[in-house]
């Protein structure tokens, strides 16, 4: 493979060689580098409700079966027979108490047990020839939820999620806790685009400086009344832990009245300010900063908007979820996801829901120029030609690194990380040096798991699975209070 | 436009439209009996009025197809989902790709109209192609039921790949708006697409 360390340093002095936004190579690495060890999303908690819902969800090959089991804990199975290989479950989502194997009909429990293998006794000798006891779905090396987003871990020796996040949870909880009961999420709406994963990761992390040229048309029609070139760049952006994004400057007001500009109704009000810190109010009340798009490393992003959705004045605000699924080297999935506050009004539910489908998503406004400079931008950078040009990504700052614009002080801005106002690249900076980090760091090969038997070179998780699931050796799952409803089995 | 006889179908029926977020204010009529024959002068004017409309949106001449549609228009498009058989559903619950009234639509077409709409500068070379045309009577001598097959071919610039979208309809079909009662206008149409996971950047076209 070539050594891609002069790559590396160019993206860590800020100097972007365009060819790693099309790259078979540089792919092949930022999966075995990125995706086998990162904490990547696949769910949130409430599309999975009840015990047996299920979703299933990819990261990058791997295909995995998000489900509530029937003690309320959920987990996520590698969806694949333990027999000769075959895919589980083949839809996307639905209610089963069990998973039967359409190739010779194994089955298993949605807590991954195995609980039927046809002529066990006739083709195996039993248990002496084959130990279905204890066997189960191979779970995901590591599972964890915040706020409610699941998260899973090809790595199993991942830094616990709430680290990953590290002070970017003080940003999500805008997104995904402005009540008690969280957010409900729905979708997501896929579709694939010939396009890098990486470009709109970084467009949502800290692109304030296209809004004003890509999104020209709907300021005209009258869809959105912020994005001025001027505005925006009266906004910061912030980096914090593993993740950072965009913020709107608002005009004069106090915290009721900067939500209540954006289009929040008064009862969601009063519960964001008993579910958010005195920071997290003091972002928006007495520093003025509305959070917008953000990003998390590697492939999560988020959008929050409030755009006119009738034709009067006022605005309606919505938050979308999104998964930057990698393809290949340039095609993406877009999974997009509207999400809103559990506690919210009904008709306020409706209405996000509209703006959600008016901005963003597969007919969104917004993305559908978005979606097209960065096809263009893949394609590009296909070639030869796209292999001399180092992008200039050093917005911002100046040759010798000092700033444009200083840092806002912590009197200025309330959050942690660090926090600048106006036209930058820290973001997408901050997002590359952590890809150029995995992309250094060799992974060690994965143990190899025998089912049934006792092989040699078997990892410590596989005995534990094959000595059956007491309490220690227990796959990664979350501990959850069991839905209330009984559990209504379909089938799968 | 409601006469007594749709007031009692809205009472009882159900359409894709009136389990949609945003459809409740749709009409809720529904068809009755089985295909009209391809003769019948109802299914000839429906049959038309379809491929006309087929013209304008690959013309994209969307405004003229904004006054092909009614003031209380729904327009739907749900997600589908892979399910497994016998599940009950197949579309994803609360989530579409379109749900419109006019007014969101408007403000689709208006974008469009700027000459800042990036995505479709240069525009779209697209083929709404159009088959399985049938035609059933309502309740009402005012509305019609019409269901099509459309298959879109969307190429974008030189080189690229061309796209396709696949996807059923079911239209409502309601008598004006002229004043004398001729031509028809849609008041409702849904749109069940044949992918879980589209192939085209995105939906910058009407179905
Ligand atoms: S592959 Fe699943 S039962 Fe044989
Ligand atoms: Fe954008």
């Amino acid at each position: 493979m070539t050594d891609q360390s002069a790559v590396l340093a160019d993206v860590r002095r800020g100097m972007i060689p365009a060819h790693i936004y099309n790259d078979q190579e540089i792919f092949t690495l930022e999966k075995e580098r990125i995706f086998s060890r990162a904490w990547v999303f696949v769910a949130h908690e409430s599309e999975i409700a009840r015990a047996g819902d299920y979703v299933v969800r990819r990261v990058l090959d791997d295909s995995f079966i998000v489900t509530r089991d029937e003690a309320g804990e959920i987990r996520a199975h590698f969806n694949m027979c333990l027999h000769r290989g075959m895919q589980v479950c083949r839809a996307e989502m639905g209610n089963a108490s069990h998973f039967r194997c359409p190739y010779h009909g194994w089955s298993y429990r949605n807590d991954g047990r195995i609980v039927g293998l046809p002529f066990h006794q006739d083709a195996y000798g039993g248990e002496a020839g084959f130990k279905r006891k204890g066997q189960r779905l191979l779970p995901a090396p590591n599972l964890d939820s915040h706020n409610g987003m699941i998260f899973i871990s090809l790595d199993p020796d991942a830094l616990p999620l709430r680290d990953f996040l590290g002070d970017f949870a003080f940003y999500l909880d805008y997104y995904t806790k402005q009540s008690p009961s969280g957010i409900e999420m729905r979708g997501p709406q896929r579709w694939r685009v010939k396009a890098n994963w990486k470009i709109g990761a970084e467009n949502f992390a800290g692109d304030m400086y296209h809004t004003p040229q890509t999104h020209t048309s709907v300021v005209e029609i009258g869809l959105f009344r912020e994005p001025k070139a001027e505005k925006r760049k009266d906004g910061c952006t912030y980096w914090a832990g593993n993740g950072g994004g965009t913020t709107y400057k608002l005009p004069d007001g106090d915290l009721e009245e900067r939500l209540s500009y954006v289009g929040y109704p008064q009862e969601m009000i009063e519960r964001m300010k008993t579910s958010w810190s005195a920071e997290q109010c003091r972002v928006i009340g007495q520093d003025g900063f509305m959070i917008s798009a953000a990003s998390v490393f590697p492939n999560l992003s988020f959008v929050h908007n409030w755009p006119r959705v009738a034709d009067s004045d006022d605005v309606l605000p919505f938050i979308s979820v999104r998964q930057w699924q990698p393809i290949s080297e340039n095609e993406t999935e877009i999974l997009s996801w509207f999400a809103v506050d559990a506690e919210a009004p009904e008709e306020f539910k409706a209405l996000s829901y509209k703006a959600y489908l008016m901005c963003f998503g597969s007919t969104g406004m917004f993305e559908q120029d978005d979606v097209e400079n960065w096809v263009s931008l893949t394609n590009t950078a296909a070639g030869s030609m796209a292999r001399r040009l180092r992008l200039n990504s050093r917005m911002g700052i100046l040759a010798d690194d000092t700033e444009v614009i200083p840092a806002l002080t912590a009197e200025q801005f309330a959050g942690p990380g660090s926090a600048h106002v106006g036209y930058s690249e820290y973001n997408q900076r901050e997002l590359l040096a952590r890809w150029a980090d995995h992309l250094e760091r060799p992974v060690t090969a994965a143990a190899a798991l025998h089912v049934g038997t006792t092989g040699v070179g078997e990892d410590r998780r596989a005995i534990a699975t094959r000595n059956g699931a007491d309490a220690s050796d227990d796959p990664p799952a979350l501990e959850h209070v069991p839905s209330e409803d009984a559990a209504e089995v379909t089938g799968a | 436009m409601s006469s007594s006889r749709e007031n009692r179908e809205q009472v009882t029926t159900q359409t894709h439209s009136s389990r949609s977020v945003l459809g409740a204010h749709a009409s809720r009529i529904q068809r009755l009996g089985s295909t009209l024959p391809f003769g019948d002068e109802r299914h000839l004017a429906a049959h038309q009025w379809l491929v006309d409309e087929a013209y304008l949106l690959d013309a994209q001449a969307y405004e003229a197809w904004l006054d092909l549609l009614t003031e209380d228009i729904h327009y739907l498009m749900p997600v589908r989902v892979t399910t497994a058989l016998g599940a009950g559903f197949d579309t994803s619950p609360g989530m579409a790709h379109f749900d419109e009234d006019k007014y969101s639509l408007s403000r689709r077409v208006a974008r469009f109209l700027t000459e800042h709409a990036w995505t479709e500068d240069p525009p779209s070379r697209l083929r709404h192609h159009l088959s399985n045309v049938r035609t059933f009577a309502t309740p009402d001598e005012e509305h019609l039921i019409v269901e099509s097959a459309t298959m879109l071919f969307r190429n974008r610039g030189d080189v690229r790949e061309s796209s396709f979208i696949s996807a059923g309809r079911e239209d409502l079909l309601r008598r004006g708006p002229m004043p004398d009662g001729s031509g028809w206008q849609l008041a409702r149409r849904t749109i069940m697409v044949d992918e879980s996971v589209m192939r085209m950047q995105n939906l910058a076209i009407f179905l």
